[in-house]
């Protein structure tokens, strides 16, 4: 595992990505669909809680979304090659840097339509600061959690289905806690009421990369 | 089967998670008064009785499956 | 000491249990009032106890109304029994409406107290703020041997204690058991490890249940919903889903040391984040439950000594029997499965 190999692997990862752009192009419909039903259903969203809470639920979905297709793409030969390249651990790490990038991203387009289809006005009193940084661990932790949880399910040889039943579970401690900070972001309390959460959010996050670099040479070999 | 089963489950227990919230204000009397007499007892009998039916459904369920290693091992 | 010694201990903690836990009485209480609100004009409440000795005891009553640190004595009462009290409330006029509380006070049964026990409205009773003075031989109320304290709403519910609780405690032991099982096999890779595993989460998954219906059945009684959106009952039920979700994963891969190995993979993945939303769950929001939040009815540093006396003994005892019953099903998963092995050869 060094970070050579890290970067190289996550150049790999660029490159495959872009070389099938409708892929990305894909969940981005995703997300902007998802608000758009919204949009047509509810129209214009005052209220704080809903507010603050469909805009975690459609970001979950899109996060299922785009992170069980990371370990799809790999059919038995390529990723054997891979393997006796590299070592699975920077495999695994590579991977959930490359889908935190990606979900970083997909969150902050998925807030702007968000904000461009159902309005800003639940965030009128909000500590936008605190807000976007919450939105970005938002996208690093479900990346985090789930990038293993993908992994497991491509193994299982069980898409979608089962990745969905796996990683709601998981997922929830981490969505729940999102939730709260988001709300306390957005109701305007001042940072020392919400530094706790922040940190809880860190700490999974930590805890599930830690628990990812542990377990995931278990899952490549066959 | 035994994994659509379970998938069966969780999606019950899924669908009944809210479903259940409508619940409490439909409670049949008889229930509430079986349940409330006498400082609650009755609760307590259920309860105890739950868990001894849980228990013994599960003796019933290992019974069967030593009877079927049994008949595998006459073989 | 054979080496069948703790099965014995278990079933001596689950019978002193039973025996402890449903003989102790219960300390006398109230538990309604009747009619629960009082407007201009009525004027008498009946008040209902449980275990109570209203008629019975030697030093007659007294009967008070509190709220925000007013008390208010109520000297026209009447015993009709053991259990029931009548009070006269009598009509003068003008308090701020609101929930009183009721005390009922005698020797034998010490000071008994009805939190927010009825509403009284404007122009309701007279509230010259007099208490009645305490009973004088209050310091040694009824000296039955060992009682169960009678909490409202509670009551003899509190018994559930020994019969719901530990439940919780077994199914965590077995995840604990499957957890350190899931470590084992990823190091051996020896699908011995794997079958204590995912059978210890199965009979886990049995406390789980029992937990998850003799705690719906308690909380009907005493919340008054089936289902409440309440910490403890988001983590159990979230539990269950991840360990259900382990039974999902091992149905859908044939192979036994891929499966193995995957499903090793999830239980400490799934173990360690339940231990992160149980510790993170209640830090989020109140609970009804003991020891969280705002629960009058029944908190941590009520769990006197008469139910500590039961409590620990019958978690023992259960969690013993989660063992046993783990034992068991495993010793036969072993049979089957060398009977599995004699058979391909």
């Amino acid at each position: 595992m060094r970070p050579a190999e890290i970067s190289s692997l996550l150049a790999l990862e660029l490159r495959l990505d872009m070389r099938q752009r409708h892929a990305l192009g894909g969940l981005l419909l995703y997300v902007v669909s998802a608000v758009y039903v919204c949009y047509l259903a509810v129209q214009k969203l005052v209220d704080v809680p809903v507010w603050n809470a469909l805009f975690w639920i459609i970001l979950l979905f899109a996060a299922f979304n785009a992170l069980s297709r990371s370990f799809m793409r790999e059919d038995g030969g390529r990723q054997l090659y891979l393997y006796t390249l590299v070592d699975p651990r920077s495999v695994i790490l590579a991977r959930t840097l490359y889908n935190a990038l990606v979900m970083v991203v997909l969150s902050f387009l998925s807030l702007g339509f968000y904000i461009l289809f159902l309005g800003g006005d639940a965030l009128a009193k909000a500590e936008v600061g605190q807000f976007l940084l919450v939105t970005l661990l938002g996208g690093v932790g479900f990346a985090a959690v789930l990038t293993l949880i993908s992994a497991l399910a491509a193994r299982a040889g069980n898409g979608l289905g089962l990745m969905a039943i796996l990683g709601f579970p998981v997922v929830l401690p981490m969505l729940l806690t999102l939730m709260r900070a988001s709300r306390n972001a957005i109701d305007g309390l001042p940072w020392e009421m919400n530094d706790k959460y922040v940190l809880w959010l860190l700490a999974i996050d930590a805890l599930t990369v830690a628990l990812a670099w542990l377990l995931y040479p278990y899952l490549w070999r066959d | 089967m035994r994994t659509k089963v379970t998938s069966l489950l969780i999606l019950v227990m899924l669908l009944a998670l809210p479903a259940s919230s409508f619940a409490q204000e439909a409670a049949p009397a008889w229930l509430e008064e079986t349940m409330f007499a006498s400082g609650k007892i009755n609760t307590v009998l259920i309860v105890v009785s739950v868990v001894l039916l849980g228990l013994g459904g599960w003796m019933f369920a290992m019974d069967m499956k030593l009877r079927n290693l049994e008949r595998r091992l006459k073989k | 000491m054979r080496h069948w010694w703790w099965k014995v201990l278990c079933v001596l903690l689950l019978v002193y249990t039973a025996v402890v836990g449903l003989q102790t009485p219960l300390g006398p209480g109230l538990v309604h009032v009747d009619p629960a609100r009082v407007d201009t004009g009525l004027v008498e409440i009946q008040l209902t106890g449980y275990a109570t000795h209203f008629a019975s005891c030697t030093s007659g009553n007294h009967v008070w109304f509190e709220k925000a640190g007013i008390a208010v004595c109520q000297p026209d009462i009447k015993a009709i029994s053991d259990n029931t009290i009548l009070v006269k409330v009598s009509p003068v006029h003008s308090t701020s409406p609101g929930m009183w509380s009721i005390v009922v006070d005698n020797a034998t049964d010490g000071p008994l107290r009805l939190a927010d026990a009825v509403y009284i409205n404007s122009d309701g009773i007279a509230m010259t703020a007099a208490p009645c003075g305490m009973m004088t031989d209050n310091s040694s109320p009824s000296s039955f041997g060992p009682q169960f304290p009678n909490r409202s709403i509670l009551n003899e519910t509190i018994r559930n204690l020994f019969f719901h609780v530990p439940m919780w405690f077994s199914m965590i032991v077995l995840m604990g058991i499957a957890f350190v099982y899931s470590i084992m096999h990823l190091r051996s890779g020896s699908l011995d490890h794997d079958l204590a595993a995912s059978i210890a989460v199965n009979v886990s998954l049995l406390f789980g249940a029992l937990g998850i219906i003799t705690g719906s059945i308690w909380a009907r009684a005493t919340w008054g919903g089936w289902w409440t959106s309440d910490t403890k009952l988001n983590g159990s039920a979230l539990t269950l889903l991840m360990y259900l979700a382990y039974v999902i994963l091992r149905g859908s891969v044939p192979d036994a040391h891929k499966r193995g190995r995957l499903a090793a993979v999830y239980n400490i993945f799934a173990f360690m984040l339940m231990l992160v939303f149980i510790m993170v769950l209640p830090r989020l929001t109140d609970s009804l439950h003991p020891g969280n939040g705002g629960n009058p009815a029944f908190s941590q540093y009520d769990l006197d000594d008469s139910l500590r006396a039961v409590f620990y003994p019958a978690c023992a005892g259960w969690i013993l029997l989660g063992i046993w019953a783990y034992n068991l099903r495993l010793r036969y998963g072993r049979l089957n499965a060398l009977l599995d092995e004699n058979e391909s050869h």
